[in-house]
């Protein structure tokens, strides 16, 4: 390790410790934050909700750094994908009464073709090209998804009535059943993903690609099929986010690009094309929102504050991301 | 022949002269156009589309009973696409190039607010029964008419059910915009009247759908009580939180989202003991306004379905600017704005009265969320049930 790379590490852990003892701080500067045992189980339910949170955001920005990652594409259309998967999910709960959980069996597939075809019909133009002309693609994409989505089902807000009992983790946290069970689920999708990418055969080749496709296609991997897998997988990993979020918030065709600017967030924040570092990204971005808006006045405004300038302070201190490598 | 000849000219000259007080001159067919943009596509259109009905409905009957001072009435509707600008043009045209003898307000307080500028330069007045902002009429405009309780006073009713079932201490969030911060306004006020303590003002973003922190924040506070001024997303978020949180209140109210027909669809019984707002219930037995039943019955009978209180307050505003053109005896601009600023009357919307800013003060409704109906609760005179609070805690339903 470089010695600038082992001083940015140290400046990037100074800064952390301060950018999570803020809320504290101002909390008890304004009188919010109590030392009785009352508001630390208050604390720790928030905690603890971020960290369930965070599992879910992570999930589906690991689809996101993944097709970065492969193709240097950015998809400026993921939220709009996680939108449609919480559309389908919808439609398979009240149309055709499938449980959500159990719908995931035939909308995964459908999801991974539909990004196959995406990359055949759109993305594979544009591998290559400059960053910006796939931003653009993306965008405009994900703009006529919204479009569409609107046409078919309104602007009107849809929820999702599952499993909405509580769960009591201790005497005095308690979390949502739905919840509790959306970050189970994240955390074994996105496990069997790591492994697959890990230790299998087409999920090696897929970590080359990344690395470097002209001398993966030396070595005799078939590139072209690894981007349509890589955007097949990362298509049914945002459908699988959404089928998570729509059991747990509700949902219309413009919430998609919340979630895109959250997975763009973690990504960053994780290091492009990191996996471990989405999920870490993840958590870290969940929990620190929730602390914010549990203890400064009128935090719930300042959470998108704080997000992104925990974006923006780390890209200053590591340009990487916090896994990332020096780029080149 | 000569004789003929001045016959005509008097008859010509009492014509234009009879036009000519009633503005209409321009008009063929003994017609006087009112007209309007409200929203029929886009965001609004559900609520703005509930009031186009009204208005077809009132456009239909004044005709058969003979129209509006002997003139058939015609109603010239365009769509402002739930769109401010758009709805500013839209009413620049109706004005100056459709030259329409009377106006039709349009929808949401927002475009109101907007509009009010174009018709105030025209002195053209309108009853606007789309806008809840009371800041609308703190400009010392004096050509738009208030019908519908404002902002300030949707939470009057929960804030009085709070301190009857003797809660001590609220919490007011609401969602960062115009109208929910004017309510959260009113509701602080009342709350102050009433020796309640807010414990807790908390406004938060359109988009949030995670309220877990707030929701810990506010129990942290202390709250008995949550007045939240939300819409349909942001209150059904935090509801469906609560209960995933055990997080238990004497009293749960919001501005507009339990109003809405799916709320206890899409809840299910979670939106169960929600209080919620109206203006109006199609209630005839119960509001006991004049002419309420027959308005109810044909509106039920063309349009398949009963009034809203969107579609109430639209009927409820042509029945007085009816009643003002009447009084004015003519379409003149002044008169008919000295009309609506002094008639006293009661109306299927109930009573018109409206103070020097030209404000009215109707008496909305709370109602409660019980066995997935809605129920008027408060105030006494109006309620069909007692309401029944404090709500039971989540472990116990």
């Amino acid at each position: 390790m470089e010695k600038s790379d082992v001083r940015s590490l140290y400046l990037l852990a100074a800064f952390l410790v301060c950018a999570y003892s803020l809320p504290f701080l101002i909390g008890i500067q304004f009188g919010t934050v109590r030392a009785d045992e009352q508001w630390f189980a208050y604390l720790a339910t928030v905690v603890f909700a971020g960290i369930l949170q965070g599992g879910v955001y992570a999930m589906f920005a690991v689809g996101l750094t993944l097709i970065f990652g492969v193709m240097r594409i950015i998809n400026a259309a993921h939220g709009e994908m996680v939108m449609m998967g919480a559309y389908l999910t919808w439609v398979a709960f009240f149309y055709l009464g499938v449980d959500p959980l159990l719908a995931l069996v035939f909308t995964l597939p459908i999801a991974f073709l539909l990004g196959v075809a995406l990359q055949k019909v759109l993305l594979n133009a544009v591998v290559g090209q400059p960053e910006l002309t796939a931003l653009l693609v993306t965008f405009g994409l994900g703009l006529t998804m919204i479009y569409v989505a609107e046409l078919i089902f309104t602007t009107d807000f849809r929820t999702i009535p599952y499993a909405p009992q509580t769960v009591q983790v201790t005497r005095t946290i308690a979390v949502g059943q739905n919840k509790l069970i959306s970050f189970v689920m994240a955390v074994s999708i996105s496990a069997a993903v790591y492994l697959f990418l890990k230790f299998s055969r087409l999920g090696k080749a897929i970590r080359a690609t990344a690395l470097n496709a002209e001398v993966a296609m030396v070595c005799g991997i078939n590139v072209q099929r690894i981007y349509l897998v890589t955007t097949g997988i990362a298509v049914a990993l945002a459908v699988a986010g959404g089928a998570l979020v729509s059991i747990q918030f509700g949902f219309n065709p413009e919430t998609g690009v919340v979630y895109t600017l959250q997975a763009f967030a973690i990504v960053i924040l994780g290091g492009r094309g990191h996996y471990v570092g989405a999920l870490i990204g993840g958590l870290m971005l969940a929990v620190l929102e929730n602390l914010v808006s549990l203890m400064i006045p009128n935090g719930t405004a300042a959470v998108e504050l704080a997000a992104y300038g925990l974006m923006i302070f780390v890209l200053l201190i590591r340009p990487g991301g916090l896994m990332g490598v020096k780029e080149a | 022949m000569r004789a003929h000849r001045a016959c005509l000219a008097i008859i010509v000259a009492i014509l234009v002269l009879g036009a000519g007080s009633a503005a209409a001159k321009h008009r063929p067919n003994n017609e006087v156009v009112m007209g309007g943009a409200i929203s029929q596509t886009g965001q609004y259109a559900e609520p703005a589309g509930r009031q186009v009905n009204s208005i077809k409905l009132w456009v239909d009957e004044v005709n058969a009973r003979g129209g509006l001072l002997g003139h058939k009435v015609v109603a010239r509707l365009l769509d402002d696409k739930s769109d401010t600008q758009t709805a500013i043009k839209l009413y620049e045209k109706l004005i100056t190039e459709d030259k329409v003898d009377l106006l039709l307000a349009p929808y949401s307080s927002g475009i109101t607010e907007a509009v009010a500028n174009v018709n105030e330069r025209y002195k053209m007045p309108f009853v606007a029964y789309g806008a809840a902002s009371s800041p609308i009429w703190e400009k010392n405009r004096k050509y738009i008419f208030n019908i519908v309780a404002v902002a300030e006073d949707y939470q009057k009713g929960a804030v009085h059910l709070a301190k009857q079932i003797g809660v001590k201490t609220i919490a007011i969030i609401g969602q960062d915009s115009l109208f929910p911060r004017q309510a959260g306004k009113g509701a602080k006020e009342w709350a102050k009247k009433l020796g309640i303590n807010v414990v807790l003002e908390e406004n938060y973003p359109p988009k949030q759908t995670d309220f877990t922190a707030l929701l810990q924040k506010i129990k942290a506070a202390g709250a008995e009580g949550l007045i939240s001024n939300s819409y349909f997303a942001d209150a059904a978020a935090q509801l469906r939180q609560m209960r995933e949180l055990n997080v238990n209140f004497k009293l749960y109210s919001s501005t507009v989202g339990p109003g809405l027909p799916n709320f206890p669809e899409q809840l299910g019984n979670t939106a169960e003991y929600v209080l919620g707002f109206s203006q109006w219930e199609p209630l005839p037995q119960i509001l006991k306004h004049p002419g309420m039943k027959e308005y109810i019955e044909a509106y039920e009978k063309r349009f398949n379905e009963k009034p809203n209180y969107h579609a109430g307050g639209a009927y409820g505003s042509l029945l007085v600017t009816e009643a003002a053109i009447k009084k004015a005896g003519s379409f003149d601009n002044e008169k008919l704005r000295e009309a609506l600023a002094t008639l006293d009357i009661t109306t299927t919307f109930g009573r018109y009265k409206v103070d020097a800013k030209g404000m009215n003060s109707h008496e909305g409704l709370t109602f409660q969320i019980l066995r997935g109906q809605r129920k008027v609760v408060w105030p006494d005179k109006f309620a069909e049930t007692k309401a029944e609070l404090p709500m039971p805690e989540w472990s116990k339903r």
